[in-house]
């Protein structure tokens, strides 16, 4: 058998990667002189809101707006007859959504018509003026009331209002369970969040001649496009999208939102730019965030503690419409086979309809909540058969150069030294069962795709596209793409990667990205894709760019004979540049600037442009489903959480946590502690804090930051941030991702920690104080009672 | 969400002011820091014609030791000037702390100290522990000025006693023969967050013993609530936790907590019983007022 090749420890030095240098956008951001959706105007610009139901479950039997038309400044009022009846959604199996509901509503907050207006003013005073009237229908809130036989049928399409339903069995799963020494079933549950990003929604449209331009806050300018073109029935090339700054997504602006369509409905109509916002509230209606889900875990395991198979039965609560949902059904299982080795695996899942709003991707998509219940179940797998928790995951752990049994082809992967390396730095072995009651130590385990291997819909293009252009006298360079920094810091990285792709200056190049009419495709900013697959494209160009300086260079550069070399012209080969200097490689000292270069370039050829472009090419399985959580490159990481409860009041208090990330090669690695201190807030608030709460109606009832509770700086615990030296072979540089892998391990190891300074589990997210507190009491009354 | 119409005044004085809220009766309200009024008038909670500010003036912003009488504070005192006055923190050290313990820094830099008492929210901070002290408040309408115990202000969920023409001026510290007091929130994040549940006790020890004590509930009752069977337990006798936790339970047989978004009315009680307790072991120990 060949030797196992290692990605570790392959560390190389560059010039401008792997290096914290400034982002590029840091003086826009800290001055305010940044603009963001909200802050846009345009002459003759109408404010537009979307009227949206009061009901969760209706029939609409009639929209007056007589009323609200009679308002001096009110511009336009569409309803479902103004515009396609087309149904969109983002993929194609599902869509199921109208611009505007047509026949009946489906949840409290769904679209019925939009209005705008002169001004803001006008515009809320017309909205109190329309008048909708509803056959009220019965309402189904959870899956178990959708799973009923006779509950309310939500859509046609979705008989027994199963949405998606997934059946998937790898391996042998009865026979594994004839060879198990032990099997065990968990059942966990976890709640429907929200992002949390501070800019609401907002999109503006204006149209010029047959052309139509959207600024949006969205992660997606090509999907955005796209859908745009095909529910207006036009040309992807008359639709011009453009994103300014991003106040954050996290999953929440990858789906088309209701703006997006009412603003070019609206702005089509009145032939006046149109700007659609949501107030903050609205957010939780139309956020689409994480799915709530049920999930039921059975593994059984050898005497040492091997996993010979899973089970995994997960129920999901996705709300009204599907968006991004049917990618998240198949999230919540399909990449647990990632992060353990084990053959045998069975994954069935059910997403219902429900009349709530609409579930789609949050940070993690899909996985946070099922690596919760696992990391909780494997917890107490380890804890029957008295091994240590680590102990459990070190013999289970993947390893590199592997295939998955549902097909996903696994190269660099280091999740067992995660282990090791969290272990050590959390001083695990001196606290983990010697810590006194109320305090507690826990582990979790995660990782993500490092970008989605195949396009939302059916489509041949490559999924990164990248230019360079030099400036004609070759003093500074822009960057084209339209990877979309919604704040995680892609500009920066992209730029670095340009800079060490060229051998240019990294303040010397601008970067153009986020317009479609401007700059080159790419798919946006979803499952962890930007560093690798906009990576690839930049660097293909920066290398495309520095071909050609130094095909020109070799021209232009002379050594002498006595050195051993030839007199006049050189061989590219012999050349390279670096830091904005090419030189001869065997004698640095001959060597001429990049811009003198660039500049006799432009004299002979014209325009020095760089292109690139990558596409994942084939990947995954043949079974139903197995395009998703397909991936060039999976990243992995172990997190250790550390936390102190109160014992009375059931308050818990993180303390300290540790992260280790299999990242490979970090390109800004202040840009990736970043994302892991973020991802530590965002998993901790939904172990402890966060949900989404309905009233009986399925109106939102903490649809604020006052009462949906975000972690705040003075919750957040002492944050470790480690950084495996890893090497990813399909990665430029060896890249993988750490946006949203970061946030799959926390909720895990928060709850083991937890339940390892309380003692008893609570099998439902979040974790708050009085939930604590109850099971303490009941914890306690039942010990009473045994003696 | 957009604010609504209004008219706006900014008088010059008291006086004025009242005469204004006079004039115009229940469709004028006085506006201070604004931080609960805005929001409701966005939410359309509340829709006043007419706004008073009074945030602005003068003689509602000071905070001074009168001799023999005690700490005054103006109404329009900012939580944030509660927090960092030298004369609060030297005095009334635990004032500071609650008023530190309220909503976050944005809020406490608008946010006045009469407006969280006449808004009258039942989980709000200050009430708790300014009873505790045995404050009093000056209460100025158009006709008439009257002193009341700060106790007595409050009539259940944004309700006091205060007339439409009425603001409440000052607050007054009275000197007292307490030896500690303390002010304990308990919500459900580091800030931000409301009471689930507060409690403010003051102590008046004599070496060991109790000599008097208060005990004030906030977010467990319609009104800011004096447990006063709890006070009476301790009366004169030896301060011990097992005596504290006594008093805890005594305590939360006399709140009268809701169920909410945020926490059951059982959880409540039980929290009632655990603050108490930990609130009364902290104003004995730790030595300020």
């Amino acid at each position: 058998m060949a030797k196992e090749f290692s990605y570790l420890n392959m560390k190389r030095e560059y010039s401008y990667i792997g290096k914290s240098l400034k982002r590029t956008d840091i003086l826009d951001k800290v001055t305010g002189r940044g603009k963001f959706a909200a802050d846009l105007k345009f002459s003759n610009m109408l404010y537009g809101k979307l009227i949206r139901s009061t009901e969760a479950h209706a029939r609409i039997i009639k929209i007056d707006t007589s009323e609200a038309e009679k308002l001096p400044g009110v511009r336009a009022i569409i309803t479902a007859k103004d515009v396609p009846s087309i149904k969109y959604g983002l993929s194609p199996a599902r869509y199921d959504e109208n611009i505007f509901c047509i026949d009946k509503v489906r949840y409290y907050g769904d679209k019925i018509g939009a209005i705008c207006a002169v001004d803001e003013e006008t515009l809320y005073k017309a909205l109190k003026l329309i008048k909708v009237e509803y056959e009220v229908l019965p309402a189904v809130f959870t899956p178990a009331e959708a799973a009923k036989p006779d509950a309310p049928q939500i859509f046609e399409e979705y008989p027994g209002n199963i949405n998606t339903e997934i059946h998937l069995e790898f391996g042998d799963v009865e026979k594994a369970k004839q060879e198990a020494y032990y099997i065990r079933t968990d059942r966990l549950q976890g709640q429907r969040t929200l992002h949390g990003f501070i800019e609401p929604h907002c999109s503006i449209a204006y149209w010029e001649g047959k052309r139509v331009t959207i600024h949006s806050a969205h992660q997606s300018a090509h999907y955005l496009q796209h859908h745009i073109a095909r529910i207006f029935d036009m040309k992807e090339g008359d639709v011009r999208v453009v994103l300014p700054y991003i106040g954050g997504g996290f999953g929440g602006k990858v789906d088309i939102s209701g703006l997006d369509i009412a603003a070019v409905a609206l702005s089509k109509i009145t032939g006046q730019p149109v700007k659609m916002f949501y107030d903050l509230e609205e957010v939780w209606y139309n956020g689409r965030a994480r799915h709530g889900m049920d999930m039921k875990y059975t593994t059984g395991v050898t005497k040492e503690g091997k996993i010979l198979f899973v089970e995994n039965e997960t129920i999901l609560d996705g709300g009204a419409y599907t968006g991004l949902g049917v990618a998240s059904a198949y999230y919540a299982g399909a990449l647990l086979t990632v992060l353990y080795d084990f053959d045998n695996y069975r994954f069935d899942a059910y997403r219902y309809v429900t009349n709530l709003p609409p579930c789609g991707a949050q940070r993690g998509h899909g996985q946070p909540h099922p690596r919760y219940a696992f990391e909780s179940h494997l917890d107490h797998i380890a804890e029957d058969l008295g091994m240590d928790p680590i102990e459990i995951r070190l013999i289970n752990a993947r390893k590199a150069n592997t295939v998955t049994p549902n097909g996903y082809e696994v190269k660099s992967y280091y999740l067992k030294e995660a282990n090791e390396m969290a272990r050590d730095a959390s001083g695990w072995k001196d606290k983990k069962g010697k810590l006194p009651v109320g305090r507690g130590i826990g582990v979790g385990n995660g990782g993500f795709v490092t970008g989605a291997g195949y396009c939302m819909y059916r489509t041949d293009l490559p999924h990164s596209v990248a230019m360079i252009k030099i400036y004609d006298d070759g003093t500074h360079a822009i960057v084209y793409t339209n990877a979309v920094d919604i704040g995680q810091g892609s500009d920066t990285v992209l730029t670095q990667m340009a800079a060490q792709a060229m051998g240019y200056p990294y303040e010397d190049i601008t970067i153009c990205t986020r317009d479609t009419d401007l700059s080159t495709l790419d798919f946006g900013a979803y499952a962890s894709r930007q560093t690798l697959m906009a990576g690839w494209a930049v660097k293909r160009a920066g290398e495309d760019v520095k071909r050609k300086i130094l095909a020109q260079a070799a021209e232009m550069l002379k050594v002498k004979e006595d050195g051993g070399y030839r007199f006049g012209k050189l061989t590219p080969e012999e050349l390279d540049c670096e830091e904005g200097i090419v030189f001869v490689k065997q004698e640095p000292a001959v060597n001429i600037t990049f811009a003198e270069v660039a500049r006799a370039y432009f004299v002979k050829h014209g325009v020095l442009i760089g292109r690139g472009y990558y596409h994942p090419g084939k990947l995954g399985g043949t079974h139903k489903g197995a395009a998703v959580g397909t991936s060039p490159a999976y990243s992995s990481a172990t997190q250790v959480a550390e936390v102190e409860v109160d014992m009375e009041t059931g308050l818990t208090k993180v303390v300290g946590t540790w992260d280790v990330h299999d990242s490979g090669f970090v390109v800004n690695p202040q840009l990736l502690h970043g994302q892991v201190h973020g991802a530590f807030s965002m998993g901790i608030g939904e172990t402890i804090w966060e949900k989404v709460v309905f009233d009986e109606k399925g109106k939102v009832l903490n649809g604020n930051f006052a009462e949906y509770r975000l972690p705040t700086a003075l919750d957040m615990p002492y944050v470790e941030s480690l950084v495996l030296d890893t090497f990813e072979p399909n990665g430029p540089w060896g890249v993988k991702e750490v946006g949203e892998g970061a946030t799959t391990p926390t909720l895990g190891c928060v709850a083991n920690a937890v339940y390892d300074a309380i003692g008893v589990r609570i099998s439902e997210l979040p974790l708050t104080p009085e939930k604590i507190w109850r099971a303490l009491k009941e914890k306690e009354a039942k010990e009473k009672g045994g003696k | 969400m957009y604010l609504p119409d209004f008219e706006y005044f900014t008088p010059d004085s008291v006086e004025e002011a009242c005469q204004l809220l006079s004039k115009y009766g229940p469709k004028a309200m006085a506006i201070a820091g604004g931080t609960d009024i805005v929001v409701k008038m966005k939410k359309e909670v509340l829709a006043p014609e007419i706004l008073v500010s009074i945030g602005h003036l003068p003689e509602l912003k000071k905070i001074e030791y009168v001799p023999g009488k005690g700490v005054v504070i103006g109404a329009g005192v900012t939580h944030n000037e509660v927090q960092n006055s030298k004369i609060l923190q030297e005095k009334y050290l635990s004032v500071c702390e609650a008023a530190h313990q309220m909503a976050n820094n944005q809020v406490r830099n608008l946010g006045t100290i009469g407006g969280n008492i006449s808004n009258a929210v039942p989980s709000a901070d200050m009430p708790p522990i300014l009873i505790a002290l045995d404050t009093t408040v000056k209460i100025v309408g158009s006709k008439k000025e009257r002193t009341l115990p700060l106790e007595d202000v409050f009539k259940g969920p944004n309700q006091t006693v205060l007339e439409h023409d009425e603001l409440i001026t000052e607050f007054v510290i009275p000197d007292g023969s307490f030896t500690g007091s303390t002010y304990l929130k308990f919500g459900l994040r580091a800030s931000g967050a409301l009471a689930v549940v507060g409690v403010a006790a003051s102590v008046q020890m004599d070496g060991g013993v109790i000599k008097d004590a208060r005990i004030v509930l906030g977010a467990v009752s319609p009104v800011p609530l004096r447990a006063k069977e709890a006070e009476n337990l301790l009366k004169g006798k030896q301060a011990s936790e097992e005596l504290f936790e006594e008093a805890g339970v005594i305590a939360s047989g006399e709140c009268r907590p809701i169920s909410d978004i945020r926490a059951s009315a059982e959880y409540r009680r039980d929290m009632v019983r655990v603050f108490t307790r930990r609130a009364l072991l902290k104003a004995v120990n730790e030595g300020h007022v």
